[in-house]
């Protein structure tokens, strides 16, 4: 049993079939929205499909006990896989012994044989001609009758792959602890408000953060395109003891307090106050301006009307900010119509002998933060170093070995070549040839 | 001088050094191979000249920012690249096919840049989600491992002609897989780099590495079939008509990494 275990996490067949399933099961979640709540599900899907979906938990999927386990399995692999691999490694990479050893030159995955009938000191100088343009500089060493060349580089390099599963390891641990013991959510505050709860992404409810957020100011700069060019919240963080932390945070400018990190996410209006509506005078030219707050009526000078304002909006058909106003006149009907601001619409804004303007207003914004603790991105970042690290080693550096015995007696030497390449076989070969015609056609 | 005018030139330019590597390819003479080169350089000169324009043009303003921020900019980028990555490979595989391959991808893609109406070309400004400093590696390391990945896909497809139909003027199928999985695995340092200068600036942006926006999970779904691939080759010895079919379904899943995500799911990677 446990053998048949150790088959199959050992093997890459299993690593090929976890990748290729979970980037197939992934796709899901892209196609159907996480995270909604389970009354919009309801709306989208029929019963039937909404259970099913629901069972397997594809509304969250990614964080299902299935696709956890998908991971986990993966993990093991990678580990059980990893392992296998240490002994070869250490191997390769250990000191090469002193004592050499002639198998080398039947069992290497290079091999050439050649005759010679030159002078000695020729071949060992073309000798290490070979080895060093092939690797570097030779170790020589003299053996009984036979000369023996050896070169080494870059073995290093064998330690690139293990560092690569090392830290996808870590990068899946460090993810698994921030989801046990990590939450991120989202929380707005008007501005001169506080708040001490966020409400945590996935429908799972609020987290108190035991302090109160306090939103001291609110900024938004705008291109003249009307779209937004910086935003950003003045925090405050008020302790039990009544410590007060205050920071700036704005868009890719995140503010850390303790182990949380707020991040400008969005922005909007929650509220308008301080409404100045203009009325001019037909007759007269004379302009009043009231101050109403909303459905609150206030009397018109100069007549005996009066009037209030029923509500905002932000933009009333592409004519900008508008109040929707009413001129309440005795004896007549209510009288309704929007307002805008200076040069819109004059015709409509003609009501009981005033023009009506919507002269200023203030804008009450709440800032949307969205506040994320992870205790396990610290692991993340040294595994997405390390993986980097990794696949530097085993790009940019080749592990490379030759062994170069030269025997056999005056008029008749034979050189015996062995080496092994980690990569690029086929043009360390090509070079070989290349090299050896060289010496055996001089 | 405009630079939408310039790519435009650039895009002529690409056609017709495809068209001289064709020559080349037909009458075997290794002078026209090499005017194609000079062509195909003069292109990449005139696009880089091009690109730079367009920076300065942006500050010059006042909403001064690399021009990797929309999809016009992206698709000169793209286009960019695999030139850029071929000009580098071409040492090593001195192939006139990749030649007309690599050109005449870029000069669609320029071509889909400059003529199609729903490419918008005019330089924008910046929303504050864009404006970090992580865009250029982020970008830049993407596009790189698409380009890879492009001319992978390139030599998959020739692979398979090879095969299937015995196309004597193609190269050998051997050669053709080796430049496959070279390209895939430089490719895949590139994206994996990618999705961590991703991941870095949407720590700073959102407060957290990875969210499974529909981007990210496709990003990933991208790198585990390439994942898959080399572990196919490496370790299990496959070679030939399935890893070609793998490396065409790679490739399908970075056109949808880099543009079904935006055409047809919704996500917060919405400008690209």
């Amino acid at each position: 049993m446990i053998k048949k275990l150790h088959k199959l996490f050992s093997s890459v067949k299993l690593t090929i079939f976890l990748f290729l399933f979970l980037a197939a099961t992934s796709i899901l979640g892209t196609i159907i929205q996480q995270g909604l709540s389970m009354e919009r599900y309801k709306t989208l899907y029929s019963p039937g499909v909404f259970s099913a979906l629901k069972f397997f938990n594809i509304f969250d999927m990614y964080h299902s006990w299935w696709f956890t386990t998908l991971l986990i399995l993966l993990s093991i692999n990678i580990i059980v896989c990893t392992f296998k691999q240490v002994p070869r490694i250490i191997r390769l990479i250990s000191p090469e012994k002193k004592e050499f050893d002639d198998t080398v030159f039947k069992s290497s995955q290079i091999r050439k044989i050649f005759q010679s009938q030159k002078k000695l000191s020729d071949i060992e100088r073309q000798a290490e001609i070979i080895v060093k343009s092939l690797v570097g500089p030779p170790v020589k060493t003299a053996k009984g009758d036979a000369i023996y060349f050896l070169a080494e580089k870059g073995k290093y390099s064998r330690l690139g792959m293990i560092l690569v599963h090392i830290s996808i390891l870590l990068i899946l641990a460090g993810g698994l602890i921030g989801t046990m013991l990590g939450f991120a959510g989202q929380m707005n505050i008007v501005e001169g408000e506080k708040s001490d709860t966020v409400a945590l992404f996935g429908g799972k409810g609020p987290e108190k953060l035991g302090f109160d957020v306090r939103c001291d100011d609110f900024t938004v700069e705008f291109y003249e395109t009307g779209m937004p060019k910086e935003y950003k919240t003045d925090l405050a963080i008020i302790d039990d003891g009544g410590k007060v932390t205050s920071g700036t945070m704005r868009v890719n400018h995140p503010f850390i307090y303790k182990d949380l990190k707020f991040c400008q996410a969005t922005y909007g209006i929650a509220g308008v106050s301080d409404f100045l509506i203009g009325a001019r005078n037909n007759k007269t030219g004379k302009e009043i301006v009231l101050k109403p707050d909303i459905m609150k009526k206030v009397p018109l000078p100069g007549s005996n009307a009066s009037f209030a304002i029923a509500r905002f909006v932000t933009d009333h058909g592409g004519m900008g900010p508008a109040v929707l106003g009413v001129l309440l006149e005795p004896g007549k009907a209510h009288d309704i119509f929007w307002i805008f601001q200076d040069g819109h619409n004059i015709n409509q804004q003609q009501k009981g002998g005033f023009i009506f303007t919507l002269k200023d207003f203030s804008r009450l914004y709440y800032t949307g933060i969205q506040v994320s603790k992870d205790p396990g991105v610290f692991i993340v970042w040294i595994g997405f170093c390390l993986i980097m690290m990794g696949f530097m080693l085993s790009l940019f550096f080749t592990h490379k070995r030759i062994w170069l015995k030269i025997s056999g007696s005056q008029d008749k030497y034979e050189i015996s070549i062995a080496a092994s390449v980690s990569k690029n076989r086929k043009a360390f070969e090509e070079k070989l040839e290349e090299l050896t015609r060289e010496t055996t056609v001089e | 001088m405009n630079d939408t005018f310039l790519i435009s030139i650039v895009t002529f330019t690409y056609f017709f050094a495809a068209f001289v590597f064709l020559i080349s390819i037909i009458f075997h003479k290794k002078s026209v191979d090499k005017w194609a080169l000079i062509i195909t350089v003069a292109g990449l000169i005139l696009q880089t000249s091009a690109i730079i324009m367009r920076w300065i043009h942006s500050y010059q303003l006042g909403i001064g920012h690399a021009p990797l921020s929309n999809f016009y900019e992206s698709l000169v980028f793209f286009s960019w690249s695999i030139i850029f990555v071929y000009l580098i490979i071409r040492k090593r595989y001195p192939n006139k096919l990749f030649g007309i391959l690599s050109a005449f991808f870029a000069f669609l893609i320029l071509a889909y840049a400059s003529l199609s109406g729903n490419v918008n070309c005019t330089i924008q400004p910046l929303i504050p989600a864009l404006q970090s400093n992580w865009l250029i590696s982020h970008v830049i390391s993407s596009f790189l491992a698409y380009a890879c990945f492009a001319i992978a896909f390139g030599t998959s497809i020739l692979y398979l002609l090879k095969i299937k139909m015995n196309v004597s003027m193609l190269p050998d199928a051997p050669f053709l897989d080796e430049v496959t999985y070279k390209m895939i695995s430089i490719g895949f340092v590139l994206l994996t780099l990618g999705i961590i200068t991703g991941a870095a600036w949407a720590d700073r942006a959102w407060g957290r590495y990875w969210g499974w926006d529909p981007k990210e999970t496709w990003s990933l779904i991208t790198w585990l079939i390439y994942g898959a691939f080399l572990h196919t080759h490496l370790a299990r010895g496959w070679r030939g008509v399935k890893m070609s079919l793998v490396s065409i379904i790679g490739f399908i899943a970075v056109i949808f990494t880099y543009l079904g995500v935006n055409y047809v799911l919704a996500g917060l990677h919405s400008y690209l």
